[in-house]
């Protein structure tokens, strides 16, 4: 098995971390760094648990291996938040678009990677960004609610 | 089939009139005079939302214990076959591999009606991905590489692959039924792949034939669907040969303890069943999964012991909604009275019997509707096959049922020329009318039910059937349901109050996202009149967590809410008891009211438990700790065997209704979703908006039902295995509207009036549809999901 080390900068920490080239960034910030907020739900790419904003890129890290995270920048659910929630947060509460929460990390950084590129999405467009996460209790639609509140809430910040 | 209906009804007319009962006998509880305290029907936010959204709930995978291992599957590559040889010695080789286990090494069945499933296969496999070794190493990859190098000769023998394959019997799935331990709740015949039957009798069918002027009858089908929850099954398991502690996402942790003490043989009080959270479970986390191999694997090791499923092998080996035929034959007179209905069905259960017995029995009760039938017959068959297991599935064969007796509505209807709303109204259940189990029905709302969900979609606003002006087909359909909980049951709960006046709440009825963790509080504030924000649940360990039968059958907030405010009631007592004695006044003087402690006679004496001041009352005191519990066997009366007739074969009932507007598209075949209406009777919301909640979702699970899913065997092998494949459905999926109405009709003992909504949302969803589409079509679909080769190329 071939170990490289790394060093990553996972919710503006810096992590140096010794690791085989195999392991994926899902697995590097689950089992290294024990930040098990980012889940696992297929480990191929289908369902988007596992989305982590990746130098500011929404990505499945499933699918991302760990030493491609090498020098970057990673953000995960634990982090975005200090003290009181962020707006996507509360409102995903609000709008009651959280039943089991397992879909909800990943969730929320998809639609936070994408009101942070486009302030003022559509419904069309929340709805068509999210489509590769998947959700088994919502239904969706209080999700999509949830993230057109949210961009009215950081528009009126 | 010509599905346009040419007169549409002015107004309903019923050929039943009610039957009025005398309120003061039935109902003794809710009194409607009596103010319903403010906490009930109150959406609060879910209290364990916080967590959620900011990522700190542990679900199973989430949990690691130091100096585990790491376990990993070796799955059948044949659907039926006989085990020739096992050579595990290049797998035993691997540096840091602790354990490799076959059937051989480990010779424990387990079941919870029929001790009938290995941990690892036994001789022979059984279905395609059955465990058949399993390995324990350092590290997972370590597990992954080992399973890699064990090889399996297996011996193929014919396969079981239709219910049709199974009743012929040419070829047995188990040999020899005798060699299980049978516990109860199934009766397999020998020499048969039947593993349990189920027979219920009402009024004879052959004069409710003779009686009726039409007559259809028709063979349907819905297919094996999977659960898909977004997590995985996970155990973490820690074993010897004395304890036992288990650490999972279990949806019933009472259930898995006795299978797992029953298989191992451990004393029950020496198995404990701590619970994680759960990312959904929809019934496939009730039965004993992962748990049974990572106890196999810890005993072997004598270390804790971490096993997560991979998606594939949740597709493979984890459970599934058994496929399901009917042939149904139902009679009506021509003004449109129901005469008589003979049901056969049929459900292909899989490989072992895990629940699909009890799926067998509640949806024999449910199979007629919730119609008022004097004649039926209902024989439905419990069949193994060699295929993934089906289980409990949100609503135990409801929405297969509903989908068999509403196309037969909708056949009659269409046949004698009736609107089939109005129908379905001409037959819908009456308060006091005798269901087909032989019972005198109470607090029935399904007619105000139908006719909400079907003016959410705006039913006599137009056509019922229509081509738009871009030559899309549009059609609208409307189905109903009847759900039993399963009885007697039994539940029970503790309250105990903290040094600080707050309140934690022990109650087995797991969170899986339905909201348990939120209403419970709610009911227990509703007596105890402290703020809901200072009630919170504990974490579920059956270790210190109080009896629980189990988390399904949408029973909890009903037997769980009944406990809970019984202990809240206890609790009540204890605290007037307290401050009786701080006043020296003797307690029938104390008054009590929304949390405010009063001694009638000192207009000093009063103290709100809400207030920190109330804490120095609880000084150096014993304790205030209150038990409450709930059963309904006293209730129950056993339904003869052979007819299935019963004055009370359940507590409660559900029943609810939802009317579905679809587009189809000629040329790709594809169905939109325009719009639906779904009309539940809850009985009573005690947070209506986690009622929305759940409808809302089920409802996209059920299009999922109408339009996508279905497990697809060839020879044995179920080729699409991946969420790809296998397609749940997206956002995309979602873009419709979803009206709901809570109709309240309260249940005369659930708390508040209370009934269950978990499992309900689903049920009518995929019947809907399917007679929505059908009449766009002008073609009686026969099976469900209907997809787009389904609309393509009908006959
Ligand atoms: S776990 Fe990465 S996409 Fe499903
Ligand atoms: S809330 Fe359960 S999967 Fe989305």
């Amino acid at each position: 098995m071939d170990w490289r080390d790394v060093t990553v900068y996972v919710n503006g920490d810096e992590y140096t971390k010794t690791i085989p080239v195999q392991m994926t960034l899902a697995e590097f910030l689950r089992d290294e760094l024990f930040l098990t907020g980012t889940k696992i739900g297929c480990n191929e790419g289908e369902c988007g648990a596992c989305t982590v904003i990746l130098d500011g890129v929404a990505v499945n890290s499933c699918l991302v291996l760990a030493v491609h995270a090498d020098g970057k920048n990673v953000l995960t659910i634990e982090g975005v938040s200090e003290g009181e929630l962020h707006p996507l947060q509360q409102a995903f509460l609000d709008a009651g678009a959280v039943q089991c929460g397992f879909c909800t990390p990943g969730m929320i950084m998809t639609a936070k990677a994408l009101l942070d590129r486009d302030p003022a999405p559509s419904r069309e467009v929340i709805r068509k960004e999210i489509e590769g996460n998947l959700c088994r209790c919502t239904g969706y639609n209080r999700i999509i609610d949830a993230v057109e509140k949210a961009a009215l809430m950081l528009q009126k910040r | 089939m010509d599905y346009i209906v040419k007169t549409r009804p002015a107004k309903i007319d019923p050929l039943f009139p009610e039957i009025n009962i005398d309120p003061g006998d039935v109902f003794d509880f809710p009194d409607d005079s009596v103010e319903l305290p403010a906490i009930i029907g109150k959406s609060l936010p879910r209290k364990d939302g916080q967590e959620k959204v900011t990522g700190r709930t542990k679900f199973g995978a989430d949990h690691n214990i130091p100096g585990q291992l790491y376990a990993a599957v070796l799955h059948s590559t044949e659907a039926h076959a006989v085990i020739r040889k096992i050579d595990t010695s290049e797998a035993k080789k691997i540096k840091g591999v602790r354990a490799v286990l076959t059937g051989e090494d480990c010779k424990v069945r387990f079941g919870h009606m029929l001790v009938d499933q290995p941990v690892l296969a036994q001789e022979k496999v059984r279905y395609w991905g059955e465990p058949v070794a399993a390995v324990a190493a350092d590290t997972l990859h370590l597990a992954k590489l080992a399973v890699r190098k064990i090889k399996v000769d297996y011996e193929p023998l014919p396969v079981v692959e239709t219910v049709e394959d199974a009743l012929r019997a040419d070829t047995l799935v188990h040999e020899n039924w005798s060699d299980y331990q049978l516990l109860g709740g199934c009766a397999p015949v020998p020499g048969t792949n039947i593993v349990d039957e189920f027979v219920l009798v009402h009024g004879d069918v052959e004069k409710g034939f003779r009686e009726a002027d039409v007559v259809v009858e028709n063979e349907l089908f819905c297919s094996m669907i999977q659960h898909a929850p977004l997590e995985t099954h996970a155990a973490i398991a820690i074993a010897d040969h004395d304890n036992c502690h288990i650490i999972s996402p279990a949806q019933s942790p009472f259930m898995i303890r006795k299978i797992i003490a029953n298989a191992f043989g451990y004393r029950l009080d020496r198995v404990r069943v701590t619970c994680t959270d759960i990312g959904g479970a929809f019934g496939c986390k009730v039965e004993a999964r992962l748990e049974p191999l990572c106890v196999a694997l810890a005993r072997r090791t004598k270390r804790p012991v971490k096993l997560v499923f991979e998606r594939h092998e949740e597709f493979a080996a984890a459970l599934a909604r058994a496929g399901v035929k009917f042939r149904i034959k139902t009679g009506a007179t021509k003004e449109g009275k129901l005469t008589a209905q003979q049901i056969y069905i049929y459900w292909d259960t899989g490989a072992y019997a895990t629940f699909g017995p009890r799926v067998n029995y509640n949806a024999g009760f449910a199979s007629n509707g919730p119609y008022y039938i004097p004649n039926s017959f209902v024989d439905g068959f419990c069949l193994v096959s060699n295929k993934s297991l089906g289980t409990a599935y949100r609503g135990f064969g409801i929405t297969e049922v509903a989908f068999a007796h509403e196309t037969q509505m909708d056949a009659l209807a269409n046949k004698l020329g009736i609107d089939p709303l109005e129908f379905r109204l001409k037959n819908a259940l009456r308060n006091g009318q005798e269901s087909v189990a032989g019972e005198v029905m109470q607090d029935v709302g399904i007619s105000e039910c139908l006719e909400k969900a079907a003016e959410a979609v705006g039913w006599y606003d137009g056509p019922l059937q229509w081509r738009t002006a871009e030559g899309k087909l549009r059609g609208k359909g409307i189905a109903c349901f009847i759900k039993l909980t399963g009885t007697p049951s039994t539940t029970s709960v503790m309250l105990r109050m903290n040094e600080d006046g707050t309140v934690t709440l022990l109650s087995g009825s797991r969170e899986m996202g339905q909201g348990v963790e939120t209403v419970l509080p709610q009911l227990a504030s509703s007596v105890l009149g402290i703020d809901v924000e200072r009630i919170i649940m504990s974490p579920v360990d059956t270790a210190f967590t109080p009896y629980d039968k189990t988390t399904t059958s949408s029973r909890s907030t009903f037997h769980g809410g009944l406990a809970v405010m019984d202990a809240a009631r206890d609790m009540v007592r204890q605290l007037k008891a307290l401050m009786a004695r701080h006043w020296d006044c003797p307690v029938e003087e104390i008054t009590y009211d929304k949390g405010v402690i009063r001694c009638l006679f000192d207009p000093e004496a009063s103290v709100d438990i809400n207030t920190s001041f109330f804490t120095r009352y609880l000084k150096e005191e014993p304790p205030i700790i209150a038990v409450g519990r709930y059963g309904t066997k006293d209730i129950f009366s056993p339904p003869d065997p052979d007819t299935h007739q019963s004055d009370r074969p359940t507590i409660m009932w559900m029943m609810g209704a939802q009317a579905a507007e679809v587009e189809v598209d000629p040329d790709t075949g594809r169905t939109k979703i325009i719009r639906i209406g779904a009309a539940h009777d809850v009985g009573r919301a005690i947070n209506p908006d986690n009622c929305r909640q759940q409808i809302q979702g089920a409802v996209l699970m059920g299009v999922g039902n109408a339009l996508l899913e279905e497990m697809i065997y060839v020879n044995g092998v179920l080729v699409n295995a991946n969420m790809v494949d296998y397609k749940i459905p997206t956002s995309m999926d979602a873009d419709f509207e979803t009206m709901v109405d809570l109709v309240e009709c309260p249940h005369n003992t659930g708390p508040y009036g209370v009934k269950g909504i978990g499992e309900p949302g689903m049920a009518p969803t995929a019947p809907a549809i399917a007679n929505a589409i059908s009449r766009a079509c002008g073609h009686q679909f026969k099976s469900i999901p209907v997809k787009a080769e389904h609309v393509l190329f009908r006959e």
